[in-house]
């Protein structure tokens, strides 16, 4: 009888564990909250660095599940350890028996309504990064009228400790040059302004995307992170911010400003890490076991975790640990 | 010598009066001649006026001998305290009376005063002064026993604090731990003496009182001679210019050292702070510790918690002010560039005295959901407002002020009073209450009525301009320290918000409301020692489970929003939030 | 010997003489001095720097790069307020320093 091996969360990190597990002969189940598998990157219309269509990997994710016995709509309630594995009660009433749990419970994304000096729900015309990238799906948002100049404020609740955050988001700049490089595209005409404080372009093509928005697409970097935001009698936004590197505090009129928000841990799953007994580190996302050779394991036997619930991490990153989650359980189940 | 009038064991406690009187009148001299002169001609003015005199008399009865303050907090140190001292105070009083109205019977043998008693009743305490009047004598055993009652008390609040309601007591060094003992063995030793009448315990008795009156001065003791004078100083109205000096000196000297502060400061949730608490600091000033007391005073939050518990009513947070101002600078402030600016432009506005001017304040420039909410209630009061710092203004001084650089603090508060009164308006808003404190304190702006925005919108509502719709969210309200306990409005906020929703109770309310912890007035904390006490006021904010925490100061807002399980908001935010 | 011409002074710092006794004396009371990342948010939002060129960034700056008189003359227009230790995303005492530079 093939092992159930229990993984909570569908997004990239789930599905894709799911699908090595399954090929691997284990009987994988997912339990996913929302109504839908693919997570954040399911929201997401271009990827980074190579303006890759996002759904092209979310349906080949998708395609490598769909025999993968899934549960929508559904979470984790309560969860035992058992003489050999684990007894999960679900809040759609079932309760399943599982060799393994696989922690891919991913990643929330900052509220930008607690950088209130940002005016996020304040002003019409701030957004945030995720909203932005629906509009790059979608094509509707009524706050991007024809913009003739817009900002991107990176660090939004990351790297600081005025909302408990003190780490590095690590995505953020990289998402942050996409999008300047993708709303040019839609307005040509548009000035495009990013704030930055260090443009952490460290992947593979990353650097040749920012000298496309340097060569291509004109986006003007400013060395300084926007402090306030307030409104002009015109419903406009004024921002201030210093341009450290001429060493002035400048002021600037925007008809939108993006907020690139921080990824947080996902806390709907404190309750369940509470129960198997597996910890959060400094930045409040999950303990593992170390970040080298024990980065899947948990200080709990059995228990592993994937993704962006140990930290924040990009798609490919995500990928890998899914991946390599896979193996470690393999190894688990197989006491190698 | 006749022993009926004197006995050599009265000696030691003669001269150790004698010392104590000679050192509080030489003290009284000294502070008194160390008030700046306007505040002495004030303090002979209030000894005369009716009103402070009165005053004077209730609080000298009120608080040296009864306590009442400490009776409010605590009831049974209230107790403890009023046994000693008023208990002492009706022995000599008692016994005075009795000197000079009766006949003393023969000398320490006193016979037949049983017979004068009724037969259940058997005196413990009367041979030395003996008496024809039973009455004097079941006083003098009534109070006698009230005083050991307290001293017990006492005892039992040295040995185990929590008993008593008192979690940290503060930590005395060895003088003053000897003091309390002579303290305490004084009335056993006169008890011992009167009962067993040898002669060896009547001397032990005077030499203890005597160790009692040579060590006062030089400890905390001494509060019991300062605190009267303190009273009738404190009721004349002055302030303290200096820390170690007059009004600050008799302060002191004042402070019984009693720890009611270190409960009650905010610093105190991390024990290692609870040295850095009001009593601590009193402490070290009166030594001379001048470092330790920098130390500590730029430590504090200035938040008055202290000041609200003090059962003397030391105005701690104003002496550490002085004290703030007594530190030298190598580098001024150079304010000149604001000479020529000018903000506010009411040209515009027809009725200049109609119009409301609003003052953001630095810090509500950084909660702009303050700003747009109390622009909403203005529009919908159809008042006619401007903005007084609307690109960003002139701060009001009190940042400055709480560094103890009063003059930088003042070119600052001049160029915005000019500015006010260039702008013809009658009415000032504010939405920060430390704005509010120095405008209220320190400005000069007559004619211009000074509100908060929970006075301003309060009133609004009560006149009927503002119509708001009631939800059924459950707030709690935290009162900020310079709106609160610097003013004592506690009954607007609460009142605006019963009109828009419900309103519950947080664990400690109005005066002894927990700051935030952001608090501008400390410059030592570290952001790791705020947190904790943030998330101590947070705690007691969430008692009653509110759905949502409510302030009226952005700094407490911003501070609170970082730890708070549920939402933070302005009161102006809420009230524009409900209106119809 | 006078040849008649002489080298212009160089404008560059000179890390190898600068004199670090202020910066190393607010270090020890403030740790956090360190943690600095420049992102200019206190110069932003600075009361003062509305209307002068106060910028708390380029006075740490200056500290450690032998320019203490101008910080010492930048830091007269502070007015205190305490906004950039409000924004401030590294937390450091900002208020704290500023007072601690004018002693």
């Amino acid at each position: 009888m093939k092992e159930n091996i229990l993984i909570i969360g569908g997004g990239a990190a789930g599905m894709e564990a799911a699908a090595q597990l399954q090929q691997m002969g284990m009987n994988p189940i997912i339990v996913e909250k929302s109504e839908a598998l693919g997570g954040h990157v399911a929201q997401w219309d271009r990827l980074f660095p190579a303006f890759h269509p996002a759904k092209d990997v979310v349906d080949a994710m998708l395609d490598r599940v769909k025999d993968v016995k899934t549960y929508l709509n559904t979470e984790v309630t309560d969860i035992q350890r058992t003489g050999g594995g684990f007894h999960a009660v679900l809040s759609n009433g079932e309760t399943l028996d599982a060799k393994a749990v696989v922690l891919a419970t991913g990643f929330d994304v900052f509220k930008a309504e607690r950088k209130q000096e940002y005016g996020y729900g304040i002003y019409n015309n701030v957004m945030t990064s995720v909203e932005l990238e629906k509009f790059f799906r979608t094509g509707k948002d009524e706050r991007i009228n024809n913009p003739k100049r817009i900002g991107f404020v990176h660090c939004v609740g990351a790297r600081d400790v005025k909302v408990c955050n003190t780490y590095c988001s690590k995505v953020c700049c990289a998402t942050a040059l996409k999008q300047a490089c993708e709303i040019k595209e839609v307005f040509p005409e548009a000035e495009v302004y990013t704030f930055y404080m260090d443009l952490r372009m460290f992947g593979p093509g990353y650097e040749d995307l920012y000298l496309k928005t340097q060569k291509d697409f004109d986006v003007k970097c400013v060395r300084g992170r926007v402090c306030e935001v307030s409104e002009d009698m015109d419903g406009k936004l004024v921002i201030k911010a210093e341009d450290t590197l001429f060493g002035k505090p400048l002021r600037m009129t925007l008809d939108v400003l993006v907020l690139m928000c921080s990824m947080e841990k996902d806390k709907s799953i404190d309750a369940i890490q509470q129960k198997l007994g597996v910890g959060n580190n400094s930045d409040g996302f999950m303990q593992n076991k170390d970040m080298y050779l024990g980065m899947n394991d948990t200080a709990q036997d059995g228990v592993f975790v994937a993704g962006a619930c140990t930290a924040p991490k990009s798609l490919p990153d995500t990928i890998g640990e899914a991946r390599s989650v896979a193996v470690q359980v393999y190894n688990y189940i197989n006491k190698v | 010598m006749n022993p009926q009038i004197f006995h050599p064991f009265v000696l030691p406690f003669v001269i150790g009066m004698a010392f104590v009187l000679t050192y509080c009148v030489v003290g009284l001299l000294r502070v008194i001649g160390q008030l700046p002169k306007d505040d002495r001609k004030k303090f002979w003015r209030s000894l005369v006026t009716p009103k402070t005199a009165w005053a004077n008399v209730r609080d000298l009865f009120g608080d040296c001998l009864f306590h009442v303050k400490i009776w409010k907090r605590n009831p049974i140190l209230g107790y403890m305290h009023t046994a000693i001292a008023f208990g002492w105070f009706m022995i000599i009083v008692i016994g005075h009376v009795m000197l000079f109205t009766l006949k003393p019977l023969e000398g320490i043998e006193a016979q037949g005063v049983e017979r004068m008693l009724p037969n259940f009743y058997y005196p413990i305490f009367y041979k030395f002064f003996a008496t024809e009047t039973p009455v004097f004598a079941i006083l003098m055993d009534f109070f006698l026993l009230m005083i050991i009652s307290g001293i017990l008390i006492a005892v039992v609040k040295k040995i185990h604090s929590k008993i008593v309601g008192v979690k940290r007591v503060t930590k005395f060094g060895f003088a003053d731990n000897m003091i309390r003992f002579a303290l305490w063995t004084i009335f056993p030793f006169r008890l011992i003496a009167e009962k067993t009448n040898i002669m060896a315990f009547w001397w032990i008795y005077s030499i203890d009182l005597c160790v009692f009156m040579f060590m006062l001065p030089f400890t905390r003791y001494m509060h019991i001679p300062t605190e009267a004078l303190f009273i009738l100083l404190r009721h004349a109205g002055l302030k303290p210019r200096e820390p170690r000096k007059g009004y600050a000196l008799a302060q002191l000297y004042s402070c019984p050292s009693c720890g009611l502060c270190i409960d009650a400061c905010p610093m105190s949730v991390n024990d290692s702070n609870s040295g850095n608490t009001s009593a601590y600091f009193m402490k070290k000033l009166r030594n001379g510790d001048k470092e330790e007391a920098q130390r500590i005073a730029e430590t504090c939050m200035q938040c008055g918690k202290c000041v609200a518990v003090c059962p003397v009513s030391i105005e701690s947070c104003d002496i550490k002010m002085s004290q703030r101002e007594a530190v030298p600078y190598q580098i001024h402030s150079d304010h000149s560039y604001l000479d020529g600016y000018t903000c506010t432009d009411t040209s515009n506005v027809s009725d200049k005295k109609a119009c409301v001017l609003y003052f953001a304040g630095c810090m509500t420039q950084l909660t702009p959901k303050i700003m747009r909410a109390m622009k909403q209630i203005m529009e919908a009061a159809g008042e006619k407002y401007e903005f007084l710092d609307k690109d960003g203004g002139i701060c009001c001084g009190r940042p400055m002020l709480l560094s103890g650089k009063r003059a930088e603090a003042q070119a600052m508060m001049a160029k915005n009073t000019e500015l006010i009164k260039a702008s013809g308006a009658t009415k000032l808003v504010l939405s920060c209450p430390i704005c509010y404190k120095v405008f209220k304190e320190e400005y000069h702006l007559e004619g211009v009525e000074i509100l908060h925005h929970t006075q301003y919108i309060d009133a609004l509502l009560k006149q009927g301009k503002l119509k708001v719709g009631k939800n059924d969210v459950n707030y709690v309200y935290h009162d900020p320290c310079e709106l609160g306990r610097a003013f004592g409005v506690y009954d607007e906020p609460r009142e605006v918000l019963e009109n828009v929703g419900h309103l519950r109770k947080a664990k400690s309310e109005k005066e002894l409301s927990i700051c935030c912890g952001g608090s501008l007035g400390s410059f030592n904390l570290t952001q790791k020692e705020r947190d904790e006490i943030t998330e101590n006021s947070v705690a007691d904010l969430m008692f009653n489970q509110p759905d949502e925490i409510v302030t009226a100061c952005p700094l407490c807002l911003k501070t609170f929003a970082r730890k708070s399980p549920v939402a933070v908001k302005d009161l102006a935010e809420v009230v524009a939030g409900q209106l119809q | 010997m006078d040849f008649g011409f002489c080298l212009s002074p160089s404008s560059h710092v000179k890390m190898d003489s600068v004199d670090l006794t202020t910066f190393n004396r607010l270090k020890e009371t403030n740790p956090d001095i360190n943690t600095c990342i420049a992102c200019g948010s206190c110069t932003a939002t600075c009361t003062a720097g509305h209307f002068t060129e106060m910028s708390f960034r380029r006075i740490l700056l200056m500290l450690q790069r032998g320019k203490e008189d101008e910080a010492k003359k930048m830091i007269q227009r502070c007015m205190l307020c305490g906004k950039c230790t409000l924004v401030c995303p590294r937390g450091i005492n900002i208020r704290k320093i500023l007072l601690d530079i004018t002693r």
